[in-house]
């Protein structure tokens, strides 16, 4: 039964995988001869197989859950479980849902290749530049935060110019920072429900290993200076906390509460850990909440809370909407693949969809709270 | 109450149809004057242009850099000679004319294909042509020469025609 679930698992990430590859673009001539037009000419179907696939994913997700509550899956099975969903979406196609890999490998070729601050000059500015045809934001300078742009030297030079091995360079080491903020995780709560909570969430794989957003990078420093100040290392949390905030600059909204963490340490008064990481949570949940502010919330934007709902599981409400929030995000997704336009009505069906599950749960919650309180 | 409302919202309406943005008609737009001699800003200002010329790493970022500065200092140079500060409005013109200068030399060891730097080149060329365009009218308006005599100093002999004689062709060298 344990063996058959696996199965069916690695069989339902590898199915995903391939099912990524009908969104190819027509003007990424890297991989025109994998280009079917399928998911932009046959939007209704595509829609559906979108929708089947994360009510899977969520089924799956929650089973593990269940199996981790109830102690049917060890340490070992969960990291089984990982490498399964790593090997089986590390060669998915990246830009299915969002084409932000394409701008991390646009800027690290202005600043590695062209040499040129990519603070100032953007990708645009390179006529026939052969990345420019696919990527969407070319006419921007860089928008992520200099260690970011520094790190991405790593993935962009291993390519050594060859444009699909840099982009599976970028996607495997957003998966190694992954790896490593679960390793984190297990060390601050030494909880297998934690590992689990965050490392099987489907929002999390999605984003990290298909999408291969640069959250998880900026999350892993996060949770390895809240690691270090919980070890009273004061230094390296600093250290980490910083280049956290040099990746994408969300996790400044957790300085305060770093640095309050700091002077409690520095004061030798105890630092109340769950409150602590209950507080960065809040934290980072309202950052999300504000984003519409700067452009809308995207899905991916949920890693930088989920990282701190995972260390606290007993957190009902928390955990469940948690849970909601990233089916709620992930069904945001359609709306746009089914109507093919980022206007009209789509973004009041965006702010919908994202709402509705998290809606459903607290009506759920609320009621059963009151009919109870009455039953008393 | 309703026709009030009625004939606020046709005043919005009609607002709305009859406004049109108006474009510059230049396709090469110079900025504003920046601080001037004798702002205490003014010094904070130069320290801040020596620090960008480092921001503005790579061959196209210098060339942003020169260009954004030859045209800051052209205008600062206008401001200053249309107050008859001729002194400190060569001084500017001449800053100018060095950054111009240095501006085509960056396109030519760039690593970008050809389109790209010809892209900058024609964006040279408008910069140029803006450039003397604002040259001749300035030009128009000043004396040949002039003496000026700072307080508790020696007096200067500035060939102002001569200058901007000399800070057209440096720019013509672009057409």
């Amino acid at each position: 039964m344990k063996k058959l679930f696996l199965i069916l698992y690695g069989l339902f990430l590898l199915s995903f995988s391939i099912f990524s590859y009908l969104f190819v673009d027509p003007n990424l001539i890297y991989l025109s001869n994998l280009y079917t037009g399928f998911a932009f000419n046959n939007r209704e179907i595509t829609t559906v197989i979108y929708l089947i696939g994360i009510i899977i994913f969520f089924i799956f997700y929650i089973s593990f859950i269940q199996f981790g509550r109830n102690k049917l899956l060890n340490k070992r099975g969960v990291v089984v479980l990982i490498t399964i969903t790593t090997l089986s979406l590390l060669f998915s196609y990246p830009a299915m849902l969002s084409y932000d890999i394409f701008n991390y490998i646009s800027t690290a070729k202005v600043a590695f290749f062209y040499h040129e601050n990519p603070y100032i000059i953007m990708p645009i500015e390179f006529i026939n530049d052969p990345l420019l045809s696919f990527t969407h934001a070319a006419n921007k300078i860089a928008l992520y935060g200099p260690f970011w742009i520094l790190l991405s030297v790593i993935p962009f030079s291993l390519g050594f110019g060859n444009f699909l091995i840099i982009l599976f360079s970028f996607k495997f080491l957003n998966i190694l920072f992954y790896i490593g903020t679960l390793y984190f995780i297990w060390k601050i709560s030494k909880k297998n429900i934690s590992l689990i909570i965050f490392g099987l969430n489907p929002l999390v794989i999605i984003e990290t290993m298909v999408s291969g957003h640069n959250d998880t990078v900026m999350m892993f420093l996060a949770i390895a200076s809240l690691f270090f100040l919980i070890k009273k290392k004061i230094w390296s949390g600093l250290l980490t906390i910083i280049l956290s905030v040099l990746i994408k600059y969300s996790t400044l909204f957790l300085i305060p509460i770093y640095f309050y963490g700091i002077f409690q340490i520095i004061k030798n008064k105890n630092l109340n850990i769950e409150k602590f990481i209950y507080f960065s949570a809040i934290s980072m949940f309202l950052i999300f909440l504000l984003s519409p502010l700067r452009e809308e919330i995207y899905p991916w934007y949920a890693i930088w809370f989920l990282v701190f709902t995972a260390l606290i599981p007993e957190k009902k409400i928390i955990f469940y909407l948690s849970i909601s929030l990233s089916f709620g995000l992930l069904l945001r997704y359609i709306p746009f693949m089914f109507l093919g336009t980022h206007f009209e009505i789509t973004p009041v069906l965006k702010t919908l969809f994202l709402f509705f599950p998290s809606l459903i749960l607290l009506i759920f919650f609320y009621s059963k709270k009151i009919l109870w309180s009455r039953n008393i | 109450m309703r026709w009030i409302l009625r004939s606020f919202l046709l005043s919005i309406m009609f607002l709305f149809f009859f406004y049109s943005p108006i474009f510059a008609q230049s396709s090469y737009v110079l900025p504003y004057p920046s601080f001037m001699p004798g702002s205490p800003f003014y010094k904070i200002n130069l320290i801040k242009d020596k620090i960008l010329k480092y921001w503005y790493f790579g061959k196209f970022g210098q060339f942003n850099y020169n260009l954004k500065q030859a045209d800051k200092y052209l205008v600062e140079a206008k401001t200053l000679f249309e107050y008859d500060q001729f002194l400190l409005g060569q001084k500017a013109l001449k800053k100018s004319d060095e950054y111009f200068y240095n501006i085509r030399s960056n396109l030519d060891n760039s690593k970008a294909n050809k389109e790209s730097i010809d892209s900058k080149r024609t964006l040279l060329k408008e910069a140029s042509l803006k450039h003397i365009e604002a040259l001749l009218m300035l030009r128009e308006g000043i004396p040949e020469k002039v003496y000026w005599r700072p307080e508790k100093s020696f007096s200067t002999k500035i060939y102002l025609k001569k200058d901007i004689e000399m800070s057209i062709s440096i720019r013509r060298k672009n057409l």
